[in-house]
């Protein structure tokens, strides 16, 4: 039953007291039973394009196809789909079984399927015992909540899910055990469901594929790894995960031997970087950014042959490893740089003037191509 | 373009069968309706007013000879000074009186708070025409009270002034609308959060410094709607200055008058272009002032009130508010007496009986099945229409939903003698829908005049519904007549239902639009009231006020009832 989702050129653009372009030409499409999830910042239109999918806005300009079905401008009642929003929207006027059956009545279901395929959804969602009491929503916790909001939008098997940041009104360890559960729903039905959120790590943790936006654009689709390994750009990079920038010109380059010359540093820094596909055609003398996770990088006690020097400013202990800010003067201000240890380094202490090692294993982008 | 729709969209004839039209349709009944019965008599008044004197209609040379008897005749001169003095005055004892009120219960320890909230909602709720000539017997050249005052102020070698009159007007206008203002400072002064009073205080600032520098200023946004609201009613009431004005006019009065004494349509419409000019400038004051001093909220957290609690303090106020709610309430109080008497004469009631009641149903029985009839009715009509237009409004948001809302509010600055003027000049005997003397427009005059209460009411309520829990269900595979009706239509069920309710209630009484449009067939009680206080007979006239106040109350207490809300906050409304 679950079908793909391909999007031709959508475009969207809000007019009221000033033009939005929320969506500028996007794109792709989603395979058949294929957890997506859509990411980025706020008001990157990751919501607007959710909306688009289910009818619930108009396209200003392009195509929606569910498998060849073209469903631009059909209703969302009449698209077959589910969707949990973010606040969860149950009727408070109806029970907890109304509200999961209302998708099965607007279909003219009769009493007892619906009950059949009631008690099987809330079955699958994990809230078997809830029906026996069949409560008001609002009698429900928030878990519980998300829960039912799950099972009224599967209930009817559609073909596609839909799920606009249902985690963030949960807290954080609930949020963490509720999307694992998605997972499993989700595999269990095997619908195709977009999953909007603007949090990486959720997406990361959820999702098959990723599709990072930006300013309306899809900026790069992929898994978790290829986005993680092979980030389009520094955006990208440091939206999934964390990216130190340095800026610099390219010195020489020797096959996938680079060596850069960092801005306001003696000498060049000479590594094998992975070279993002904006750079493709990179030439000996272009400005370029040098991207470093905070993994890549290593800090020692301050000696005289070492290249960026810093001093500590806190050292914040995460579980396996160690992250110590360094504040490194640039020009006429300073910055941080995040660097993380396996283990405490011997000798440094908050407030410690440190040197910076760069690894073999960095990032080269275009310039300017800015962080998030 | 069919060419270009092809290759995009499947067939452009696809697209549009497509297409949800149900808001469509259900968007041109409303509009149809105002079109007909609010936007073309209201052209026809404004024509007329430009027209020679006289009821005749025709696209003649146009005139402003109507105006100019603005400027010629004392009696015109007089009504439109008259209307500026009594609602600039009654803004201003309502204020007197009413915001020391609102302070007291809001921020004094003192006992009856509740009592003192649903007593002062009364003099509003019920009939205004019914304190008018309760205040005759009571203040009138023979009053009861009037009497008693006169010894006193004797002394000074003064007398109180006739209650046939200005005085007389101003007095109890001033006593039955002053709960809009008790009642609006009495919500401000609560709102108020207590912390930003606590910090003043913390600074340095005397109790006295408080209420000037903090308090005052956040209530005055709501002051201000209050002496609109005020005032708009002033302007407009019907049934006072005509029981009480004696020989001195106001507007709805010299409407009245050149209508049913000269049978003069296109003078009524010139003093009805006046009258709406003042309103509706009024109300754009209000917005003025309203939009320059909007605050908000800015932290969340609030404590608790310290109550004044001072023994001198709590009797000062207990005392006042006693004492107003007495005035304001007496003339009920009167009229229920009076009921059971014959006559009231210097010395108190005379002659016990029960006659004015046993003479009920041969006097009115017809009028109280029309007021019934017409009162549930127009109710129907108007929570249809009024959440109809609210939901299309505030939903769908479709092309021209604007001028839908400002339609649906503009009666809000008609006064009632207005809205018959423009009914009458639209579909008067020789027009093209003629409608006069008949139910009909008995009815259209209702709706147009209370369909506001519902929609405010509507909106109200639709503003506290979340949009996504309609979405869901279209979401689930409802379309929009199947969400309205399992989604939408329950859960602002509640606003409708107040809305319609308070419709009823004043409907029940109306009296300022109703006088100009029955005929003998479609009295209704208020009309009849009216009558046996022209013909001096307060006895049977107090005997139907205390039934219509009795139905009133019915209907206004099962309401608070059934909904479990005050009815203060039904009369948030301007």
């Amino acid at each position: 039953m679950s079908s793909s989702i391909s999007y031709k050129n959508v475009q969207k653009t809000f007019t009221g007291s000033q033009v939005v372009h929320a969506l500028k030409k996007v794109s792709f499409t989603i395979e058949p039973g294929e957890l997506f999830c859509l990411l980025g910042p706020s008001g990157c239109g990751k919501t607007t394009l959710l909306r688009c999918t289910a009818g619930l806005e108009t396209l200003t300009d392009g195509r929606i196809f569910y498998d060849d079905r073209d469903v631009t401008t059909i209703p969302p009642f009449r698209r077959n789909i589910g969707m949990v929003f973010q606040s969860f929207a149950l009727y408070p006027h109806m029970n907890v079984f109304e509200n999961v059956a209302y998708g099965l009545r607007v279909r003219g279901i009769d009493e007892k399927s619906i009950r059949n395929k009631v008690t099987d959804i809330m079955e699958l969602v994990g809230l078997p015992d809830v029906l026996r009491r069949n409560p008001s929503p609002t009698a429900l916790s928030g878990g519980q909540q998300q829960r039912v909001a799950v099972a009224r939008a599967l209930v009817y098997d559609p073909q596609i899910l839909l799920l606009d940041e249902p985690l963030a009104n949960l807290d954080a360890k609930l949020r963490r055990h509720m999307r694992a559960e998605i997972r499993r729903i989700q595999k269990v039905t095997n619908v195709t469901t977009i999953f909007v959120t603007h949090d990486q790590e959720e997406a990361m943790a959820i999702g098959d594929r990723l599709a990072i936006m930006r300013d309306g654009l899809i900026e790069q689709i992929g898994s978790s790894d290829e986005i993680y390994h092979n980030p389009n750009n520094a955006f990208v990079s440091n939206f999934i995960g964390k990216m130190n920038f340095f800026t610099g010109t390219i010195g020489s380059i020797r096959g996938e031997h680079y060596q850069v010359q960092l801005d306001g540093r003696n000498s060049a820094l000479s590594f094998t970087p992975k070279v993002s596909s904006e750079l493709k055609a990179a030439a000996v003398g272009d400005r370029v950014t040098v991207g470093f996770r905070p993994e890549h990088l290593r800090i020692k006690p301050k000696a005289p042959d070492h290249e960026v020097l810093g001093r500590v400013r806190i050292i914040q202990h995460l579980g396996q490893i160690i992250r110590y800010e360094v504040v490194v003067e640039e020009g006429a201000g300073e910055r941080v740089i995040e660097v993380d240890m396996l283990g405490t380094v011997p000798g440094v202490g908050e407030g410690d003037a440190v040197a910076i090692e760069f690894s073999e294993r960095g990032f080269l982008f275009a310039e300017g191509g800015e962080v998030a | 373009m069919s060419l270009k729709m092809q290759d995009k969209g499947g067939g452009w004839l696809t697209r549009q069968r497509q297409k949800d039209y149900t808001p469509y349709l259900v968007f041109t009944i409303p509009l149809a309706f105002l079109v007909i019965f609010l936007f073309w008599p209201l052209v026809t008044t404004f024509i007329r007013a430009f027209l020679g004197s006289g009821s005749r209609f025709s696209l003649g040379p146009l005139t402003v000879s109507n105006f100019e008897r603005f400027a010629t005749s004392n009696l015109y001169r007089g009504s439109l000074r008259n209307s500026f003095i009594i609602s600039f005055s009654v803004v201003f004892f309502t204020l007197l009186i009413g915001v020391p009120m609102g302070y007291f219960v809001a921020r004094v320890k003192m006992p009856f708070k509740r009592l003192i909230l649903s007593l002062g909602i009364l003099p509003i709720i019920l009939p205004s025409f019914v304190g008018a000539f309760s205040w005759v017997i009571l203040l009138g050249r023979q009053g009861f009270v009037r009497h008693y005052i006169n010894m006193v102020l004797g002394v000074f070698g003064l007398e109180l002034p006739s209650i046939y009159g200005l005085f007389g007007v101003i007095f109890t206008m001033t006593v039955t609308y002053y709960p809009f203002i008790f009642l609006l400072s009495y919500g401000a002064f609560e709102a108020v959060n207590p912390l930003l009073e606590e910090a003043a205080m913390i600074m340095g600032s005397g109790r006295s410094r408080i209420l000037r520098t903090i308090t005052l200023p956040l209530v005055i946004p709501s002051l201000a709607a209050g002496s609109i609201l005020v005032f708009i009613r002033a302007m407009g009431n019907f049934g006072i200055p005509a029981m009480l004005g004696g020989d001195q006019y106001v507007l709805p009065t010299l409407i009245y008058f050149r209508v049913n004494g000269f049978w003069d349509l296109n003078g009524a419409a010139a003093i009805s272009l006046i009258s709406v000019a003042i309103t509706g400038g009024a109300l754009l004051l209000q917005k003025f002032i309203v939009s320059k001093r909007e605050y908000e909220t800015i932290s969340a957290s609030r404590s608790e009130y310290k109550l004044h609690s001072h023994p001198a303090i709590r009797i000062i106020a207990t005392l006042y508010c006693g004492i107003i709610l007495i005035i304001s309430l007496a003339p009920q109080m009167t009229m229920f007496i009076m009921s059971f008497f014959t006559r009231w004469g210097a010395a108190g009631p005379e002659g016990f009986t029960l006659t004015n009641y046993a003479r009920i149903p041969t006097i009115a029985s017809r009028p109280i099945l029309n007021s019934l009839f017409l009162a549930t009715t127009a109710s129907l009509l108007c929570a249809i229409l009024g959440s109809l237009v609210a939901y299309i409004t505030e939903r769908r948001k479709p092309r021209g939903a604007l001028i839908l809302d400002l339609a649906i509010m503009a009666p809000f600055i008609l006064p009632g003698t207005v809205v018959s003027v423009a009914l009458i000049s639209g579909f008067g005997g020789d027009s093209w829908l003629p409608l006069t003397g008949t139910f009909t427009i008995i009815l259209i005059s209702y709706m147009i005049r209370r369909t506001p209460y519902v929609f405010r009411s509507v909106v109200a309520s639709l503003s506290q519904l979340d949009p996504t829990l309609e979405e869901a269900s279209m979401i689930s595979g409802a379309n929009w007549l199947y969400t309205f009706r399992r989604v939408s239509f329950p859960l602002i069920l509640p606003g409708i239902l107040s809305g319609t309710i308070l419709t009823f209630a004043t409907l029940l009484q109306e009296l300022s639009t109703t006088i100009l449009l029955y005929s003998s067939n479609t009295r209704t009680l208020p009309i009849q009231i009216w009558g046996a206080v022209a013909d001096g007979k307060f006895g049977e006239a107090s005997a139907m006020s205390t039934l219509l106040i009795a139905m009133v109350f019915v209907v206004v207490y099962g309401m608070n009832r059934f909904l479990g809300q005050s009815i203060s906050s039904s009369f948030k409304v301007g």
